[in-house]
């Protein structure tokens, strides 16, 4: 370590005065963070709907509404950001191949209409049963739902379910783009030591896995509680092995890049090092490594490797899940904020302390966490998400 | 169980298919409406873009166009460490203050504690991307305390601010103390 001289506070060493300012700060924390959410509980979907893993029928449905609601948010902290939520639009104008920005408003509008028509299908019989059975508002709604249709022929599901099974091929690599786009973002900034590697994106996407299952899992548990119905203890172990295969492979690519890193002592290997030893250390290595990796890790090893009671699952399987999503947003701050501390001198870094009440701060932060959740209510009003609320199914 | 149904089959299917062409359709419509007429002649690049930026009312001016009316202060500013700090940093812009060779509205001028944190904007030690060669840091009120002055003095108790060590200089003459300065710059010229 070298002799840090404390200049001010906030910024230690040689500091370039436009490395003061944190400029991506939680809002570009949450940008990922949500996106990851979206793409990992598509996974758990399609786990069932390509991968026919039976036990996960539960969570089919759920997953994809999951998804859906938490994609309606991915592009708000984005724009909370910028500041400038009319020009969001202008991409589709005037389209520009060669900006790896815009490149995200494509992927992510692709996939918001995969989404949305996997839905569509997948609830079709339901939407138009309500069509029939309701009146009013609720049947114009359900008919522009339904797209008006009243045909539930056999000709016509066998139809349905071969669509779903190509739109939900075609998602599994929509989804892995969607994420992997994100990280290659991050990655693609090769004037940041801490973000330019290669394997950004595959460390994003396996995060994004990982922070997809848990929510979904955690959303179970919680949803079923509150609604005060059974919990399918077959479908939790399931994902609760998924969640820790994912997991395995996430955590020991995270770890490697860092080894790789220190091992090779690349050109920046001082500048990171700095970093994860200074003002990293306790976000980085002893919360997300130690306490909310390793732990987690054993847990999930426990409960895949052991044949642990239903009602040991039932504590082990929540909490884990918690911090795991923790982990992630974690993750997702100490890449996001931490590789802005270093200054591009390489000889100082910064502090950063974000606020409740400023334009990207702490509140605005919860209130696009719980938005999703409020979507997925409302969300839930018209399209049931269990597979035992109705019989109608495809 | 074979049931009549109103719609055939497959509608569904085909009404979200006209629904996409009729997106396209409103976002073609859209696009050639609310884009500019000469954008794709150099690329993402609008032309007229150039014509509106060159149009542009000009809003700041050299020091010579300030130093031309302003003739006691140019004696002083052209002769001080200060001489290659624009007008413009300390006191705004000049379309502020005249317009078609008329006085259109006063400059702020600083005085009393606001000129500490004018001064601090550019002599402040935090931001150390300058050499010190090329501008003195300071760090307040560390500074006075090594001058062995009172803590609650502003910088141009001591520094005259169009030419820093004028008053300095002035006063060491009287004193007979050397010439030169011990941080390093000596009174210019």
């Amino acid at each position: 370590m070298h002799e840090i001289l404390a200049t001010a506070s906030g910024a230690l060493g040689y500091v370039f005065p436009n490395d003061l300012h944190v400029h991506w700060s939680l809002m570009i924390v949450l940008y990922p963070y949500i996106t990851g959410i979206v793409a990992g509980a598509f996974i758990v979907s399609s786990l069932y709907h390509v991968f026919h893993i039976k036990a996960l029928k539960p969570l089919a449905k759920f997953s994809l509404l999951f998804a859906f609601a938490f994609l309606a948010c991915a592009t708000l902290p984005l724009m909370m950001h910028l500041g400038q939520p009319g020009r969001a639009m202008s991409m589709f104008l005037t389209p520009n191949p060669s900006s790896a920005m815009a490149g995200f408003g494509y992927i992510y509008t692709a996939y918001a209409f995969v989404l949305a028509l996997e839905i569509f299908f997948i609830y079709r019989v339901h939407l138009v049963k309500r069509r029939q059975e309701t009146t009013g508002w609720q049947h114009a709604m359900y008919t522009v739902f339904s797209m008006a249709s009243d045909n539930l022929s056999e000709r016509s599901l066998k139809l349905d379910r071969k669509i779903i099974s190509f739109l939900a091929a075609i998602g599994i690599p929509m989804a892995c783009v969607l994420h992997g786009y994100v990280g290659f973002i991050f990655g693609g900034v090769k004037a940041n030591p801490l973000w330019a590697t290669p394997l950004m994106p595959v460390i994003f996407l396996l995060s994004a896995c990982v922070s997809g299952i848990a929510g979904i899992i955690v959303a179970y548990f919680l949803l079923r509680k509150i609604a005060g119905k059974s919990i399918d203890m077959d479908c939790v172990r399931t994902s609760i092995k998924f969640l820790w295969g994912f997991f395995i492979v996430d955590f020991t690519f995270e770890m490697l890049e860092i080894f790789s890193h220190g091992y090779m002592a690349t050109a920046h290997w001082h500048t990171l090092h700095e970093l994860l030893w200074g003002p990293l250390f306790n976000s980085y290595w002893v919360w997300q490594v130690m306490i909310l990796s390793v732990i987690p890790f054993l847990l999930l090893g426990y409960v895949s490797i052991r044949k642990v009671s239903d009602s040991l699952l039932r504590i082990i399987a929540p909490v884990a899940s918690v911090m795991i999503l923790l982990q992630v947003l974690l993750m997702r701050w100490n890449v996001v904020i931490g590789g802005q501390l270093m200054s591009k001198s390489q000889r100082g870094s910064v502090d950063f302390q974000p606020h409740w009440f400023e334009k990207e701060g702490i509140f605005l932060s919860m209130v696009i966490m719980v938005l999703p959740i409020i979507i997925l209510y409302v969300m839930g009003k018209v399209f049931p998400f269990w597979h035992d609320d109705n019989q109608s199914e495809v | 169980m074979q049931q009549n149904f109103k719609s055939s089959y497959n509608v569904h299917v085909v009404r979200i298919l006209l629904t996409f062409v009729g997106m396209i359709i409103v976002g073609s419509l859209l696009r050639s409406l609310l884009l500019p007429s000469e954008f794709g002649d150099y690329g993402h690049y609008r032309p007229g873009a150039v014509t509106e930026e060159a149009n542009r009312e000009m809003r700041n001016k050299t020091n010579d166009s300030c130093l031309d009316c302003h003739y006691f202060v140019k004696k002083i500013h052209l002769k001080g460490v200060h001489e290659v700090v624009s007008c413009e940093v300390c006191h705004g812009a000049y379309s502020d203050h005249v317009k078609d060779g008329k006085v259109i509205g006063e400059m702020p001028v600083y005085r009393g504690e606001e000129i500490k944190s004018l001064c601090l904007r550019c002599h402040n030690k935090i931001i150390r991307a300058r050499p010190p060669e090329s501008i003195k840091m300071i760090a307040m009120p560390e500074h006075l305390e090594e001058k062995n002055v009172r803590t609650d003095h502003v910088c141009n108790q001591c520094h005259h601010v169009h030419a820093p060590y004028k008053w300095i200089k002035e006063a060491r003459e009287m004193m007979g103390l050397p010439e030169k300065w011990e941080g390093g710059s000596s009174w210019k010229k």
